[in-house]
């Protein structure tokens, strides 16, 4: 028989996982595929406070284990992060799976992790000694490394409530339903005063960890979209140097190719 | 009697199914059963210096090939198929010994603890690297060397295609539970008589020593043919050996790297062409046996027989080879070999067709054959051959000529798209003499007082709804309420043997067996009495016979056929077709139960589709298979074919029941050259392999030379 803890609140679940050796479990549709009964589950799915979807006057904060099929449904979540989650798995798999389920497995093939890289999400991260917000791409450490301490549980996904502008979310999977990324891509470009007042372009399930290159999009901050346009080869090359994919189910040829030619199409539905 | 054969009924064993009652393998109580793990080599080609065991506790056992009481053989078409590994393993995974004992986790912990010693030995992995061939056949017809040198033009090409994995739901198991005067076997698996004839060899024990029964079966597909063999025999050792049942079952892991899959080929294809119709073929067939021969010799023989497609080939020459590997043993899957060779036939037609300026499906139909022509083994299609309306029906359905044109247009933008055919028979039943010479089927009916009536064969239902169809004809010619019939999972104790469950061959040949022995038991039924019929194969007075050795005569009495249309949309930015529609028109003579019929048409044409497309397996260079999950193994899902239409034709074949012909493995054999086809018009560029993937598709996409 598997050990497990399976509180109703936050703070007792807080208080489990400092004082015992435990695998937080959201959904558990990454972990059930290689149970371990030696090891002692933290059930996280009745924690009232993880469970919930809701706006501050900075945030979107959805609750780490707030399941794919809620965040569907709500009218709160940005679209981008709706067209991602809806491409995951299937509905059975959507009725079980959380974002910090997703995001805590650390796989750089996390669809919903991949949108928080591009809209600059970031994590509540809590413990019995209190919580901090990290950024999500200081979560990711490395392949399978995070920011997270043994007592600490992500309790909370915080988007900032922003105008994203132009988004573009595309998947590669394997086929069109229970597929892992083979290569993702989310872009969003927002102009202020006929200006690009951010931009964000991430891929995913190329490399160890999601890649965003924030010092290449500096390249377009503040440019008009004629200007940006002026450039975009420069900015394309930039990419295509930086890129270094590794070889997974498919070449690392075929991921180069495929992160491009996302970027580029990007780029040319906003009009760069 | 008025009752239509076609017509759908509620499934023999929907209830058991629907509520959780029917037994398969895994499900029998585990009390006083002990657990068997199988130590599979983990070196391609090595001679075993060692086994260094650790200490094995009482009521442990490790079973290997020195307690085969009989021959250490597994009786399939050949002898050199072990047990247990010899001095040398052949392939990784080749099982080694198996661990029994009483608690699972404590078997799992002796198996890895045992350490084997390698002497690593030169292993073949490219099917290109080739030094022993298993079996090779030469036939032919007509002057090839005049053909070719009159030829207006000859293309040469060559074809590859890929590992195909069975992925039935239920992964292989067995159990073995010896009793005072025999053993019993039973689990999963598609034929009880193979099983049998394997487990008395290997036992060395009489026939009346060794009971086969089937179990409730999840899935076959080919895929539990032969390898039930194999796991019989080594449960039924280990239980003889520790004197208690003993079960073996693989996980999803096992099951995926270490069973039979569909052999890889090679294939080249040298054509000539006059006068715009095909004038010769001389064609080399390759397949990857793997380790051991199992069942390559038959899969190959189907393979050659089909591989000048439903064209009329005067001059021909076609020879074929099953070459050793040390990789995983090749076996049985839906199509048996007739699957690649109609992918490389279809294929070259194609190209033909494209360079002589000719559309495919009008050029394949102008080289078709019709009833009288002779076969590739000099035998004769004796029935009407239906593909000219066969195609019309399809063109209707699916729009395939307009789209051929318009997407024949230069096509910019991001999408592209393509549209491709094919044509295909499935030769139905056994091939050549080896339903008269060798299977000698028997079915019999036992009708008991009460006016019940049992069917005694040894067909399994292994979810294809033979216990359905069976039932059905049964109570049809007796005219008896459809619940009156008796069907049982085969018992080898009990059932005669009226042959495997392959070839498509069940409800056509057993199915007529079965209608015959109704009637003759309708003409003596006695009410209130016990009354048994017997039923015996009888080839049909129409046949060439078929000689083995020249291949030559009918190799099959008759041909179940297809034409496929299949129209897909590539991303050029990514690579990745979607699959706009899928049309596939079927004759497999009367559907004797309609649902059953387009359930076989519809799954076997996305498990061909599958094949042509997304199912990627490989062995890397230490020849060990990696794609062993279904993360790793991509099967399609209803998602990725959402248009899929199966349209009937009804062609009667007078010798199988109502007209019937064998139906199983027609769907899955067209739809590599329908698939591919369509990727070549979107893709403009011609293209000689399936499986044919994302990755792939880029490099056509950026001008990479294949």
């Amino acid at each position: 028989m598997v050990e497990y803890y399976q509180p109703t609140s936050l703070q007792e679940a807080l208080k489990i996982r400092s004082e015992n050796k435990v695998t937080p479990y959201a959904g558990g549709t990454d972990l059930m595929i290689e149970a371990d009964e030696n090891l002692c589950y933290l059930f996280l799915n009745k924690v009232c406070e993880m469970r919930g979807i809701y706006e501050d006057a900075e945030y979107i904060r959805i609750g780490a284990a707030c399941t794919y099929e809620k965040i569907l449904q709500s009218e709160l979540v940005p679209q981008i992060l709706k067209d991602a989650v809806s491409q995951i798995a299937a509905p059975a798999i959507r009725n079980l799976g959380t974002m910090g389920g997703n995001i805590g497995n650390g796989s750089a093939k996390a669809d919903s992790a991949l949108v928080c890289f591009a809209l600059d999400a970031k994590l509540q991260l809590s413990s019995v000694s209190g919580s901090r917000l990290v950024d999500i791409d200081k979560f990711y450490l490395g392949r399978k490394k995070l920011d997270m301490a043994e007592n600490e549980l992500i309790t909370e996904i915080l988007i900032p409530k922003a105008d994203f502008g132009r988004y573009s979310y595309f998947k590669v999977g394997a086929r069109n339903a229970l597929a892992i990324s083979r290569v993702s891509f989310a872009g969003v470009l927002s102009l202020k005063d006929g200006r690009i007042s951010n931009i964000a372009c991430a891929f995913g399930a190329v490399a160890d960890t999601v890649l965003r290159f924030k010092d290449l999009e500096k390249m377009f901050l503040g440019k008009t979209l004629a200007e940006a346009s002026a450039i975009k080869q420069d900015f394309v090359s930039a990419y295509s140097q930086s890129i270094v994919p590794i070889r997974g189910r498919v070449s690392m040829e075929y991921r180069k190719a495929v992160c491009m030619n996302l970027l580029n199409e990007f780029l040319s539905q906003s009009d760069i | 009697m008025t009752m239509n054969i076609g017509g759908s009924v509620e499934k023999k064993d929907h209830a058991q199914k629907m509520s959780g009652k029917a037994l398969y393998v895994g499900d029998y109580p585990l009390e006083g059963v002990l657990y068997g793990k199988l130590l599979h080599s983990s070196k391609a080609r090595a001679r075993i210096a060692e086994i260094r065991l650790p200490e094995i506790p009482e009521g442990y056992f490790v079973v290997d090939k020195n307690d085969v009481p009989g021959d250490n053989n597994v009786n399939i078409v050949k002898d050199d198929t072990p047990v247990f590994a010899r001095e040398t393993v052949e392939y990784i995974g080749d099982p080694i010994l198996m661990v029994v004992g009483p608690d699972e986790a404590e078997t799992e912990r002796l198996l890895k603890a045992i350490e084997v010693v390698y002497e690593e030995l030169p292993a073949v992995l490219n099917v290109r690297d080739f030094d022993t061939v298993f079996f090779e056949y030469d036939f032919g017809k007509g002057d090839i060397e005049k053909a070719f040198a009159e030829a207006d033009k000859v293309y040469t090409e060559q074809f590859e295609t890929g590992y195909q994995e069975q992925a039935y739901l239920e992964t292989q198991g067995m159990i073995g539970e010896p009793q005072p005067d025999k053993m019993t076997v039973h689990g999963s698996m598609q034929c009880p008589y193979y099983v049998k004839g394997a487990v008395v060899r290997a036992m060395g024990s009489s026939p009346e020593g060794v009971q086969i029964k089937q179990d409730t079966t999840g899935g076959g597909f080919g895929g539990k043919e032969a390898f039930p063999s194999i796991l019989a025999c080594q449960v039924a050792v280990a239980a003889k050996k520790a004197g208690k049942p003993v079960r073996v079952i693989f996980d999803r892991r096992e099951d995926m790297e270490f069973t039979s899959k569909r052999h890889p080929s090679l294939c080249t294809y040298k054509v000539a062409v006059k006068d715009g119709k095909i004038t010769a073929m001389d064609i080399d067939v390759i397949f990857n046996g793997g380790a051991y021969t199992t069942l390559s010799a038959v899969v190959l023989q189907r393979g050659i027989i089909c591989s000048s497609g439903v064209y009329k080939v005067d001059n021909l020459r076609v020879k074929g080879r099953a070459v050793k590997t040390n990789l995983v043993p090749s076996g049985a899957y839906r199509g048996f070999g007739a699957p690649q060779t109609f992918f490389a036939v279809e294929m070259i037609m194609d190209h033909i067709a494209f360079d002589l300026g000719l559309d495919p499906m009008q050029f394949k139909l102008d080289n078709a054959v019709k009833q009288g022509d002779a076969t590739s083994t000099s035998g004769i299609y004796h029935f009407p051959v239906p593909l000219p309306e066969m195609v019309e029906k399809i063109d209707a359905a699916s729009g395939y000529r307009e789209k051929r044109l318009e997407y024949a247009i230069a096509q910019t933008g991001r999408y592209r798209r393509g549209v491709g055919s094919s044509m295909f028979f499935h030769g139905a039943g056994f091939t050549g003499s080896g339903e008269r010479d060798h299977i000698k089927a028997v079915s019999k009916l036992h009708k008991y007082p009460d006016g019940s009536v049992e069917i005694l064969v040894s067909n399994s239902d292994i979810g294809q709804g033979l216990k359905t169809t069976f039932s059905k004809i049964v109570a049809h010619e007796l005219n008896l309420p459809y619940e009156k019939i008796i069907i049982e999972n085969p018992d080898t104790d009990r059932v005669p043997d009226s042959g495997p469950t392959v070839a498509s061959r069940s409800l056509m040949t057993v199915g007529e067996l079965l209608r015959r022995a109704a009637i003759k038991l309708r003409e003596s039924w006695v009410d209130g009495e016990d009354q048994i019929v017997e039923e015996r194969f009888k080839e049909p007075d129409f046949l060439i016979p078929f000689y083995i050795d020249k291949f030559q005569g009918d190799a099959y009495p008759t041909y179940a056929w297809g034409v496929n249309v299949i129209e897909v949309e590539v991303d050029t930015l990514t690579g990745v077709s979607k699959i706009l529609g899928a049309w596939g028109c079927f004759d497999v003579g009367t559907p004797v139960d309609l649902n059953v019929v387009l359930g076989q048409m519809e799954g076997g044409y996305l498990q061909g589709i599958g094949y042509a497309s997304i199912e990627q397996m490989a062995a890397d260079e230490k020849g060990r298979i990696r794609n062993n999950s279904f993360s790793d193994y991509i099967i399609p899902t209803s998602m990725d074919v959402p248009k899929l239409e199966v349209i009937m034709h009804v062609e009667k074949y007078p010798d199988g029941p109502y007209g019937a012909k064998g139906a199983g493995e027609l769907p899955l054999v067209g739809a590599p050259g329908a698939y591919i086809g369509a990727m070549e018009q979107a893709l403009r560029k011609p293209i000689n392999k399936a499986p044919f993937s994302m990755d792939d598709t880029m490099k056509v996409l950026q001008g990479v030379k294949l």
